[in-house]
């Protein structure tokens, strides 16, 4: 069987955005953006509804191809590797570039199947190789003691913050370089979001985290770098305590400051 | 330096599944030409020989008459117009009853009896018509001779009086469906204006229900033009235009009436001929209702609207006077009416379950059939084959076109929406004109002859829009998100489906087995001339079986079959049974999954 490679990543930028337009339909979400994401570091990238933050993440592992009408123009580089083009591998590129979505989606199995279905996908089989990353990701989500003993029960009886956590293990069980998080904690409550903004400080130490958010400080309290969208535009982007003290745009001075939005 | 991306996975392997599935979706039009196109060239012989309007506007059908000239034999005017009278007599006493049943259901049923009223209605749907028309022959008729002091109750008032009853289900579960989806501010904002809550129900929810009414109306139009065998038992087959109690002929009663005994020459491919017009009817009736599907706008009340016009010139004393008494009226009408239907039903259960208990013995049952003596041993025999056989050969077919409705088709696509027309046609076309197909294309063409095979084959094209339209349904329900979750990971399209998709589907798709395996155990219009009516156990499938409803048909008609009133209500007894525990098996499946998707 063909091995799924990881993406080289030889800089200190996992991820590149040069000259991308989007379109849905005639409308377009995203104009003229260009972005660099800084490897093992986590980026967050915040403004109001509608600014196309989700629509970027999305097109970040091409989740975007789902969606009828999407057009995209303008190259995303993993490493040097350019994901719209024509060869590209979907299921290698989604394999490394994980994804997280804002409403927590556990597959309809067991706490069990629902991890070992990633590395099922790219061919692993052996009973004692998913039993060892079905442990390994669920300690990463900081979840095995709480499911340990019911691994075997249906995902869909967890609680929101714990099946949050489990899709976020789940991603993690095919070993992505780098893993998209579109706001994953605004369907939960503080606890459980504390305890996700905790896992992402371990996540970045390992992978690139690139995250969306609605919440500024959140941004403020984990995001190594982060980048401020306005309609359809980034407006922005520097470490996260120049954006939050000194940002160089009026708007998103404004924006931090709650004077819009 | 800016590359445009066609955003189309380029993989040959999920290509070589979405072409796959799309044939199976495509299935469904072939199946509706071959039937067009099939049946018009068998009929072709007696439309040149006879004359496609003596045919047609002729008067006279006897086509055995030799002091006769051939064109003149063969008219089907008096069934033409049996059919279209006995439809619209049925339509409109079933439509009456099926809308009353419905609202009471939706809005006066006490919550604790509900699901027992829906599943009164659900078991009503799974009777099988030979079941109908024998209770209509046994009970209904004696008694209307007795009534009305008439000679013999063959005709319009037994034919009409049983199959509006079959017509319930149908439309009632319809015109539920779309009163159920009528959108609760309106209830509450005419409650708010000081409705009482029969005013509210005929008054507004009615009337904004009216359009998936109409589409029910139709539906059951459909049904009724090609009902066969309850309508065969009732009409008699006089050579009369349609009387109250006066024997007339249906397209469909004299297909199955003289198909055993026709010549090859002419008097077949007349036959045949009958159900290619009443194909035609199925047809035209088909395109409206998808007409009154697509026009779904709610349109403007001009009444209303003048009446504003008036008020602005009105003087400003009003005097106020409470009304809803003819909404009184109709609420009671409609209690009364969904008692009647129920009581009706448990009526006809319980008379052949008592009818045909007595007959029940073990001999009867599994004893070894022959010319000596008939038992259903073989009927069971028959039955199971054909049940395996048939949903091996649809289960695939159906899944498949419905994987490709509901995960590759762009919604609204001119290909999506001709499949859908199709497959709406293929579930409307009558079974008896199913099985003249079965027996011209699998039996005559294909050299398959008339045996299980050929019966099986045709069945599954039955139901096979079944399979497709609950598995689809069920589909749909699938989260979206569950889909971007296996995406999100890697995995491929066809993973996706088979991992991720299908076995939440699972609780539909084994609806639709059930629901299936009720509608074969039920056919016999179907079976008769496809499969054979013979008494002998099946060798393999290439022998001639008849299943239990086929037995009933066979006992009532075959010549020396000793004691054959009690061996068919025997044989009823047993339908019965069997479609009460499927009607059971699929409330407790549903029930099951439902339990544990909550779990």
């Amino acid at each position: 069987m063909k091995q799924v490679e990881k993406f080289e990543i030889n800089n200190e930028y996992a991820l590149t955005v040069e000259n991308m337009n989007l379109w849905y339909g005639n409308f377009q979400a995203l104009k003229n953006i260009n972005m660099r994401f800084l490897k093992n570091k986590l980026t967050a990238m915040i403004g109001p509804s509608g600014c196309g933050k989700s629509t970027l993440i999305k097109s970040l592992n091409r989740m975007n191809d789902l969606v009828e009408g999407c057009k995209v123009t303008g190259t995303i580089k993993v490493g040097d590797t350019d994901i719209y083009e024509k060869k590209c591998d979907l299921p290698r590129l989604r394999k490394n570039v994980g994804m997280v979505f804002q409403r927590p989606n556990p597959l309809a199995m067991s706490v069990y199947d629902n991890i070992a279905y990633g590395p099922k996908t790219f061919g692993i089989k052996s009973k004692s190789v998913l039993d060892e990353i079905v442990e390994t990701s669920l300690k990463g989500a900081a979840m095995w003691d709480e499911v340990k003993d019911r691994l075997n029960k249906s995902a869909l009886g967890l609680s929101g913050g714990q099946q949050q956590r489990l899709c976020i293990a789940r991603a993690m069980s095919v070993e992505p370089q780098i893993l998209l998080m579109d706001e994953p904690t605004s369907a939960l409550d503080p606890i459980s979001t504390g305890k996700i903004e905790e896992l992402c400080m371990e996540l970045k130490k390992t992978m690139t985290v690139i995250m969306v958010t609605h919440n500024m400080q959140q941004a403020f309290r984990i995001a190594d770098q982060t980048a401020y969208f306005l309609l359809g535009e980034m407006v922005e982007m520097d470490d996260t305590s120049v954006i939050f003290t000194h940002p160089s745009d009026k708007r998103t001075d404004d924006y931090i400051n709650g004077r819009f939005g | 330096m800016t590359t445009f991306v066609k955003l189309k996975d380029k993989m040959t392997k999920e290509n070589v599944a979405r072409a796959i599935f799309a044939a199976f979706a495509a299935f469904s039009i072939l199946a509706v030409f071959a039937i067009v196109f099939f049946l018009l060239y068998k009929s072709f012989p007696a439309f040149r020989q006879i004359g496609f309007f003596n045919f047609l506007f002729g008067g006279t059908w006897s086509p055995t008459n030799p002091s006769l000239d051939v064109p003149d034999r063969f008219g089907i005017l008096p069934m033409i117009a049996g059919s279209v009278v006995l439809t619209l007599t049925s339509v409109s006493l079933g439509g009456v009853l099926a809308i009353f049943t419905a609202v009471f259901i939706v809005y006066y049923c006490p919550k604790k009896i509900k699901p027992v009223f829906n599943q009164l209605v659900n078991l009503l749907a799974g009777i099988p018509s030979i079941v109908y028309g024998y209770f209509g022959l046994t009970f209904l008729m004696p008694l209307l001779v007795q009534l009305f002091h008439v000679p013999q109750a063959y005709g319009l008032v037994s034919s009409t009086v049983i199959l509006s009853i079959m017509l319930v289900p149908t439309i009632a579960s319809i015109t539920k469906n779309s009163l159920e989806s009528v959108p609760m501010n309106y209830y509450e904002g005419a409650l708010a204006l000081g409705c009482t809550k029969n005013q509210t129900v005929f008054k507004v929810c009615l009337p904004a229900a009216k359009n998936g009414i109409l589409a029910a109306m139709i539906l059951g139009v459909g049904r009724a033009v090609g009902e066969t065998m309850a309508v065969q038992f009732l009409v008699g087959s006089g050579d009369n235009y349609p009387g109250l109690f006066l024997p007339f002929r249906t397209m469909t009663s004299s297909i199955v009436l003289e198909m055993g005994y026709a010549d090859e020459i002419l008097h077949k491919p007349a036959l045949i001929a009958i159900g290619f017009i009443l194909l035609l009817f199925i047809l035209a009736i088909n395109l409206c209702l998808a007409a009154v599907k697509r026009n779904n706008s709610i349109s403007g009340n001009k009444l209303f609207n003048r009446k504003i016009r008036e008020s602005e010139n009105a003087v400003s004393h009003y005097s106020w006077h409470k009304t809803g008494s003819l909404q009184d009226v109709l609420w009671i009408l409609s209690c009364a009416v969904s008692l009647l239907v129920a009581l009706s039903l448990l009526f006809i259960v319980f008379f052949v379950l008592i009818k045909g208990v007595s007959g029940l013995d073990f001999n009867f049952l599994f004893g070894k059939s022959g010319n000596a003596q008939v038992t259903l041993a073989p009927a069971f025999l028959s039955t199971g084959m054909v049940i395996l056989l048939s949903l091996a050969i649809s289960l695939p077919l159906g899944i498949g076109a419905a994987i490709f409705l509901s995960e590759y088709a762009k919604k609204g696509s001119r290909f999506v929406k001709t499949i859908n027309l199709f497959i709406d046609t293929l579930s409307g076309v009558p079974s008896v004109v199913f099985g003249l197909f079965g027996m011209v294309f699998f039996g005559n063409i294909l050299h398959i002859g008339i045996n299980l095979l050929n019966g099986s084959l045709t069945l599954s094209l039955i139901v096979l829009p079944t399979i497709i339209r609950s598995t689809e349904q069920s589909l749909t329900e699938v989260p979206d998100s569950m889909r971007e979750a296996s995406y999100a990971l890697g995995a491929s399209k066809v993973r996706t489906i088979f991992k991720v998709v299908l076995p939440q589907a699972l609780s539909g798709m084994i609806t639709s087995v059930i629901l299936s395996v009720g509608r074969i155990v039920s056919e016999s219009a179907a079976l008769i001339y496809t499969a054979g009516a013979v008494a002998y156990m099946p060798q393999s499938y290439l022998s001639r079986g008849a299943t239990l409803s086929v037995m009933m048909w066979f006992f009532n008609s075959a010549d020396g079959i000793e004691n054959a009133p009690s061996k068919c209500f025997a044989t009823a007894a047993i339908l019965i049974v069997l479609v009460l525990i499927l009607n059971i098996l699929v409330t407790v499946v549903e029930k099951y999954f439902r339990k544990r998707s909550n779990k």
